[in-house]
């Protein structure tokens, strides 16, 4: 997912527009804030008018008293922190591999607890609301029948799998694991980008985020009041454990598609953690429609699998036949009811970027309430008057392939030239179904460190919804960072960052 | 326990003491060469050499010090290098990072990244055997992270299986270069070279400790064979190996396990009862080779009873 940009810093002071705001209308911004740019978008620190927020001013206060050289001291501290825990990934060369970070930003970004209130209570809304959805279309079809949702739009659906049809999950519950992605609009409301109901990653690094960050900043930590976060392996292996249709000496696996994966080091992470077998496909053998891990005494037999593979290569004879990462016969013994798969296969039907758009008509509809938070206001292409809509103002619109992530297959419209959206215009009008568009987007900035100084850098926030028997979100997330000045592009593969994110208890 | 993590941590666990055991030899070969003529130190340089030479490197006959060294450490190419074991032992380990503790993880990563850019030039002035013994102080505090910060459960006991059977056979093998037929073939050993022969196997004081310092080399091969409280001999290695294959897969059905204790402890029976005076007669080759080839065949039984077996097969 990319985030497209009205304008950047540069661009602005290019056009002659304001940057930042006068000298005498930031008395706070001495220091290592000096060069801070305050621009349109809301600033998770400082107000429009150059005066620090509330729940900011410890560290705010904190950061200024700091020597010049103990930021970047710190900083490098947690680099090297994360490179000798492996916290890595791999970038392959010609005859050598050479291993990264993901870079970490040290300085925390900070929630309200009356935000927290209600991001929590509209993600456990949203997320009740999708189960239900996924339930309703692999059962009744009753909202495609009410004509709410387009048939076409469902059936034809890349990540419909006529395989659940009819088929019974534990609870209902069919994205147990879900990582929402929410960015602040210029007014500071917090509204939701997009959902990731598949394998959303990134909550190790929430967890690795909050550990180096909180030896770096111990002080004022403690006194700040951040709600902790470190039980969320526990909660991940209770909202599993109430998937198994009995409790006693329920055996549980993390499916990773092994170390090559650039998640790998999340995969064994959350194994090591929860105390369970990380297990790759071949490890599996499948007989009987039950599942068993092949063990040094034996075959063991195993109930639920937290899969970390798509669903197109979890299982090679009911999906993709050449997958070598999957296990043949898992999806056999899960209609069978003998192993539970956490994502249900078959979810990614609803995090299809044209299925976002009517979530908001979905939670009135299964819910009968309002939604907390909001989408992004979005065009579907599929509809006549939209397309037109889009068409017209394709220089300020972000237009996005529906069944594409990780920022592929999208124009943005500003920033291309008028050779590139004429082309693009031509792929629209031949398959406008495939497509949906947004305004561009102002995420909001947030303090972060940058050779030692201070500046402003776009953000988003991406929390972890954990669903199963009951519904739990720990009070953090993974704030992604756009580490380049001016871009809005928060993606790891694309250069993104990522920093801790604390959630106030008052 | 997985079959797979099983084989990961058993590998790691012998590259480990592969690159423990060429670290030592390194540094001590290049520690003695101040004391040992030019010609002496060529000679004792082709056993090392040939002690720490897999498959993938042999040096050519004109062949310097440094490019020796440079071959035997940091080769990446080379795969029985010191460079190459870390690495193998590292990536074994990354696959099992969910098994061993992250104070196992973080020093050997530690260890690998420190060591993975040194360029054997930039020091080859200044004390280069220094290195080489402070990775051999890395491998033995790694050895004591792991004893004190994991599980002495199946895990730990596969990572003593694979220590101790790469053991044996590494000082097997030195102990042929130094009694087998290349010493008798005109480069015999001299007082120094049994000397090293100790030191390469951390087995000076020790030695010294039981048989004063009387260096005699029946006694240096009735010590590094049999002695049975020294952890870098042979008996010891051997005694070490049955204690783990008693501990692992428990839960395999009997006839599996039979098949690797059997092996075990025919092996150990030879080490336990042999006689340094018979083998110094002239059979100590074949008796090294026979330990060698025992400890291949336990190897593969592991394999074919608990890691690579037929899934049919016990269904």
């Amino acid at each position: 997912m990319q985030h497209a940009l009205f304008a950047s810093a540069e661009e602005r002071s290019r056009l002659g527009g304001p940057v930042g705001l006068t000298a005498d209308a930031r008395p706070d911004r001495s220091g290592p804030y000096a060069n801070y740019l305050l621009g349109r978008a809301y600033d998770e620190m400082f107000t429009p008018k150059g005066g620090v927020r509330p729940h900011y001013a410890e560290l705010h206060k904190r950061v200024a008293e700091l020597p010049a050289d103990e930021l970047r001291r710190r900083q490098h501290a947690c680099e090297q922190s994360f490179l000798h825990q492996g916290i890595t990934f791999t970038v392959y060369g010609d005859n050598q591999s050479t291993e990264r970070i993901i870079p970490t930003d040290l300085l925390p970004r900070i929630i309200t607890a009356a935000e927290w209130a209600r991001l929590e209570a509209g993600l456990k809304q949203r997320i009740q609301a999708l189960n239900l959805f996924l339930h309703d279309i692999y059962a009744d079809g009753r909202v495609l029948k009410d004509g709410l949702v387009p048939r076409a739009l469902i059936y034809g659906s890349r990540h419909y799998r006529r395989e659940m049809r009819g088929l019974p999950v534990p609870h209902g519950a069919y994205v147990n694991v879900c990582g929402t992605d929410l960015v602040r609009r210029e007014d500071g409301t917090f509204v939701v980008l997009e959902d990731n109901l598949r394998v959303p990653s990134g909550v190790s690094y929430m967890l690795a985020n909050r550990d180096v960050v909180r030896r770096a900043f111990s002080a004022i930590f403690r006194s700040a009041g951040v709600r902790p976060i470190e039980h969320y392996p526990q909660d991940l292996l209770a909202t599993l454990k109430s998937l198994a249709p009995f409790q006693e000496e329920v055996s549980i696996a993390v499916l990773s598609p092994g170390v090559f994966n650039s998640a790998y080091f999340e995969h064994a992470f959350l194994a090591r953690q929860m105390g369970v077998e990380l297990v790759e496909g071949h490890d599996l053998v499948v007989n009987d429609n039950s599942v068993y891990a092949r063990t040094t005494s034996g075959l063991k037999r195993v109930d639920v699998i937290y899969r970390r593979i798509d669903d197109d290569f979890i299982d090679p004879l009911a999906f993709r036949a050449d997958s070598t990462l999957g296990v043949p016969g898992v999806f056999n013994a899960y209609r069978a009811g003998n192993v539970v798969i956490a994502n249900a296969p078959g979810t990614g039907v609803a995090d299809d970027k044209a299925v976002y758009a009517y979530v908001p008509r979905l939670i009135r509809y299964y819910l009968s309430e309002e939604p907390i938070l909001e989408n992004v206001e979005t065009f579907l292409c599929r509809e006549h008057k939209a397309l037109g809509h889009v068409l017209a103002n394709l220089d300020r619109l972000v237009v996005k392939a529906v069944g594409e992530s990780g920022g592929y297959g999208m124009l943005i419209g500003p920033h291309a030239s008028k050779a590139e959206r004429d082309a693009f215009a031509e792929k629209l009008k031949a398959d406008p179904e495939n497509y949906i568009a947004q305004p561009t987007i102002q995420l909001s900035t947030a303090p972060c460190l940058v050779d030692g100084a201070i500046e402003a850098r776009h953000v988003d926030l991406r929390p972890f919804i954990l669903h199963g028997e009951q519904t739990t979100i720990a009070p953090g997330a993974l704030t992604r960072v756009a580490l380049k000045r001016g871009s809005l592009v928060v993606n790891s593969s694309q250069g993104g960052g990522s920093k801790d994110t604390w959630v106030l208890s008052a | 326990m997985l079959s797979r993590v099983a084989d990961n941590l058993y590998w790691m666990s012998r590259y480990l003491e592969r690159a423990e055991h060429t670290s030592r030899l390194i540094a001590v070969k290049l520690e003695s060469m101040i004391e040992q003529s030019p010609g002496e130190a060529e000679i004792s340089w082709r056993r090392v050499v040939t002690a720490l030479s897999g498959e993938g490197f042999v040096p050519s006959e004109a062949a310097e010090t440094f490019d020796i060294t440079r071959a035997l450490a940091f080769d990446p190419f080379n795969a029985s290098s010191l460079i190459a074991s870390l690495r193998f032992a590292r990536d074994n380990g990354r696959q099992v990072r969910e098994q061993i503790s992250t104070e196992m993880w973080n020093r050997l990563n530690r260890l690998y990244l420190r060591l993975a850019p040194l360029n054997l030039a930039s020091f080859w002035n200044d004390q280069p055997a220094h290195i080489f013994r402070e990775t051999v102080e890395e491998l033995h505090m790694l050895e004591g992270t792991a004893y004190s910060t994991m599980r002495h459960g199946e895990g730990w006991y596969f990572l003593e299986l694979g220590r101790y059977i790469e053991r044996a056979q590494l000082v097997s093998r030195l102990l042929d270069l130094h009694f087998g037929p290349a010493s008798r073939a005109g480069s015999s050993p001299h007082h120094l070279d049994w000397v090293v022969l100790l030191r390469f196997c951390t087995a000076f004081e020790a030695y010294c400790k039981v048989y004063t310092a009387n260096i005699r080399r029946d006694r240096i091969a009735e010590f590094l064979l049999f002695d049975a409280e020294f952890p870098h001999s042979v008996r010891f290695a051997v005694e070490r190996l049955t204690e783990a294959l008693a501990h692992v897969a428990i839960g395999a059905p009997a006839p599996r396990r039979a098949a690797c204790e059997r092996l075990a402890g025919r092996l150990k029976a030879s080490v336990d009862f042999g006689q340094i005076d018979e083998l110094m007669g002239g059979t100590i080759d074949i008796f090294l080779a026979n330990i060698s080839a025992q400890c291949e065949q336990i190897h593969d039984a592991v394999y074919a009873a608990y890691i690579g077996y037929d899934a049919e097969t016990v269904l």
